[in-house]
């Protein structure tokens, strides 16, 4: 019974439309995981040298331990607003007769294999290797590695428990972060040390290896909570988290000023807001504000300015290529309707543009601290800003013509690869190669700040020049029209 | 009102939709009726300008519908759920429907009255997404947005799909007062041959995409078809 289950989710995974890609998005999805793969490995390789640079006066076992508490409070919080359910899945079994408590094992165990709870032996086995086996031999290592994929489980569980529970709260997911985080602001003012908690806890289990039970225990104890919870609800609607709650119309009437474009943005803002996947592009873009923070703590990327380019113009319009590359896509549910009224194609792509102006603005007023760095930063970032709103604005509408796949709103965004193209890599390519080439020639000339001025000068003119632009892509957008509307009738 | 001229749909070698000619004047109610696959559905999205025809033109009021955006003032239109934007609430979806063709929220309301029946409490007020309706209500608020405009043309494919009895008589009185208050020309499908019948004075057969019959409905018309579609 098992092995046909696990076939069948097989199939379903292997001809679901979002697996069948092109080749071209299976090569970069290659690259990235291998890319990702080398980058944790590599951490657990070398990671005991870097602790044993950072923390000199302990072993470097000590200060690994020392996180872990925290790593594990980490990770359930990301599950919580990264990792999904995968109960729905033995809906078409139900009525069927196969054993119910043989269902719900099924769907609890093969929560197991999954990116969320793996990915971290890549950090965990070579690190064992390096520090763990040379000080308490293979043994002890063995169940060290045994209590964190234990502790990992252990987490996955909870997750599942709590987030049927709690139905997807946003709200309670930000107090859990929050909880976390104040947890971790006491253990860095010394109020309470979670650091040393966590070293007395591995530690005192690389003394008495035994006490690995005690997160076995855990684990036996969580599972059986979650199996007795899905074996009394095993109806469709109770194990389903989907909530109805009531909602109220709103108006947006500040938006009204702007004619129909601004009826046409009040439908886009609800858009977001009413469905999973963009509000949680929305919440990806606010922490890709941070991404710049990387680049500017490093000297080397600070004194050159090709990096600074790349870093403002990805964080300046962050927003708007994370919600560009799939316009006319999130439309795709109801495209025919907006074909079929009186909206004119300009009209609508002037819709998408004083979308992403504000979006643009904003994301810069909030860098604006970056100026922190040197005026450096805060010129190029301006100039950033001013390119992303004149030109790249235009790209992205420019390609939005080619998103002819149906998009499916209602799967959070995090590793979500349904509906992405290979145009979606392409795109990239002119938005942040662009700038870097017209930069260049001055750069070669040495008078690095003109390149910045030629970039928002690019940046300029695409707004003078906005309408005749936002004409053209209205008339490629129109050309186009029936190839999108036929590719996103097919579900 | 509309023209339709040498109209073929094909894909690859298929042709879906073959109608040398179709005229329809303004003020009449023609019921599309065919087995699945026919080309219904196709034949309206390329009077909706959804679909490109592989030859022919669909021409409303004289105009290409492919060249210009002026059908859709005056024409009202629901084919599936795609015409729906699924995640506002009804009265949102009027509103914006309603803004579109410059209507008051007080306009909205006085045209929702008569659908106050077809409504049956179950649309209005509920404080919910229209994507958490039934089918059934789904299709009621697509049908009462499409007519929302009075329009001079209104294309409804299988209104009465998914509803239940009573909502199919309420439809079908519906239908016939507003073409009888309003002059609305209709072009309704259907797979019921009763209701068609009684809302349709015209009724189109199509079969493998080519108009099979064409005729005036009179008393002997139900007879008629159900006759042509027993095999």
């Amino acid at each position: 019974m098992f092995g046909t289950l696990l076939n069948l989710q097989l199939k379903q995974a292997r001809r679901s439309p979002a697996y069948q890609k092109s080749l071209v998005v299976n090569i970069i999805l290659g690259f990235f995981i291998i890319y990702f793969a080398l980058l944790f490995l590599s951490l657990g390789f070398f990671g005991h040298k870097i602790l044993s640079e950072i923390y000199p006066d302990q072993s470097p076992l000590v200060s690994f331990n020392s996180f872990l508490l925290i790593y594990f409070l980490i990770d359930l919080v990301s599950r919580f607003m990264l990792q999904d359910l995968p109960v729905l899945a033995i809906q078409p079994y139900l009525h069927l007769p196969v054993k119910r408590n043989k269902l719900v094992h099924f769907v609890l165990l093969r929560s197991i294999p999954s990116v969320f709870n793996l990915l971290m032996l890549l950090v965990f086995v070579p690190f064992m290797f390096r520090a763990v086996v040379p000080e308490h031999g293979t043994g002890i290592a063995l169940v060290w590695l045994t209590s964190l994929l234990l502790l990992t489980f252990i987490n996955n569980f909870i997750l599942i428990y709590f987030k049927r529970q709690l139905t997807s709260n946003p709200k309670l997911t930000l107090l859990l972060a929050l909880a976390v985080g104040g947890l971790m602001l006491l253990d860095y003012l010394h109020v309470l040390s979670l650091r040393q908690f966590s070293v007395a806890a591995f530690g005192a289990l690389l003394q008495q290896p035994w006490l690995v039970v005690v997160p076995l225990l855990g684990l036996i104890g969580v599972y059986l909570l979650n199996y007795r919870f899905l074996m009394q609800h095993l109806y469709p609607e109770e194990i389903y988290v989907k909530k109805v709650s009531a909602v109220e119309g709103n108006d947006m009437a500040f938006l009204n000023r702007f004619g129909d474009t601004g009826k046409l943005i009040a439908l886009e803002l609800k858009l977001i807001w009413r469905h999973k996947r963009p509000k949680s592009m929305v919440m990806i873009s606010a922490f890709l504000l941070f991404y710049g923070l990387i680049f500017y703590t490093n000297k080397v990327y600070l004194e050159g300015w090709g990096m600074l380019i790349f870093v403002g113009i990805f964080v300046t319009g962050s927003p708007m290529f994370n919600y560009g590359q799939f316009v006319p896509a999130w439309q795709s549910a109801h495209y025919d309707a907006l074909l079929t009224r009186p909206i004119t194609t300009y009209q609508y792509v002037k819709a998408k543009y004083l979308m992403f102006i504000p979006s643009i603005l904003l994301v810069t007023v909030l860098t604006l601290p970056y100026a922190l760095f040197g005026s450096k930063v805060l010129l190029i970032n301006l100039a950033s800003c001013l390119f992303n709103m004149g030109v790249n604005s235009i790209v992205v509408l420019y390609f939005a013509a080619l998103n002819k796949d149906r998009l499916d709103l209602s799967n959070g965004s995090a590793f979500n690869w349904q509906g992405v193209g290979a145009s979606k890599f392409v795109m990239m390519l002119p938005m942040i190669l662009g700038p870097v080439a017209l930069f260049l020639p001055f750069s070669f000339m040495d008078i690095p700040q003109w390149g910045i001025f030629a970039i928002a000068l690019a940046g300029a003119l695409g707004l003078i020049f906005h309408r005749q632009l936002l004409q053209l892509m209205a008339k490629r957008l129109e050309e186009r029209k029936y190839t999108l509307a036929a590719g996103f009738r097919q579900h | 009102m509309i023209e339709v001229k040498d109209l073929v749909k094909a894909y690859s070698d298929t042709t879906v939709v073959n109608i040398p000619s179709l005229h329809i004047a303004a003020g009449e109610t023609i019921g599309l009726v065919g087995n699945n696959g026919a080309g219904k559905t196709t034949l309206f999205r390329m009077l909706l300008d959804l679909v490109r025809p592989t030859k022919g033109a669909v021409t409303s009021k004289g105009i290409a519908v492919a060249h210009s955006d002026a059908w859709k003032h005056y024409t009202g239109s629901h084919l599936d759920e795609s015409f729906l934007i699924d995640y506002l609430t009804p009265e949102e979806y009027f509103k914006f429907i309603g803004d579109l063709h410059g209507l008051s929220t007080g306009d909205i309301q006085e045209r929702l009255q008569p659908f106050t029946d077809l409504f049956n409490g179950e649309i209005l007020q509920q404080r919910k997404y229209i994507r958490d309706f039934s089918k059934g209500n789904q299709k009621k608020v697509g049908i009462a947005a499409a007519a929302l405009s009075h329009p001079e043309l209104l294309i409804l494919d299988e209104p009465f799909a998914n509803l239940d009895p009573s909502s199919q008589i309420r439809l079908k009185n519906l239908l016939r007062s507003l073409h009888e208050q309003y002059g609305m020309t209709m072009l309704i499908s259907s797979h019921d041959l009763n209701h068609v019948t009684e809302v349709c004075k015209r009724i189109v057969i199509l079969e493998k995409g080519q108009i099979v019959q064409d005729m005036q409905t009179t008393e002997n018309t139900l007879q008629a078809l159900e006759a042509y579609f027993t095999v």
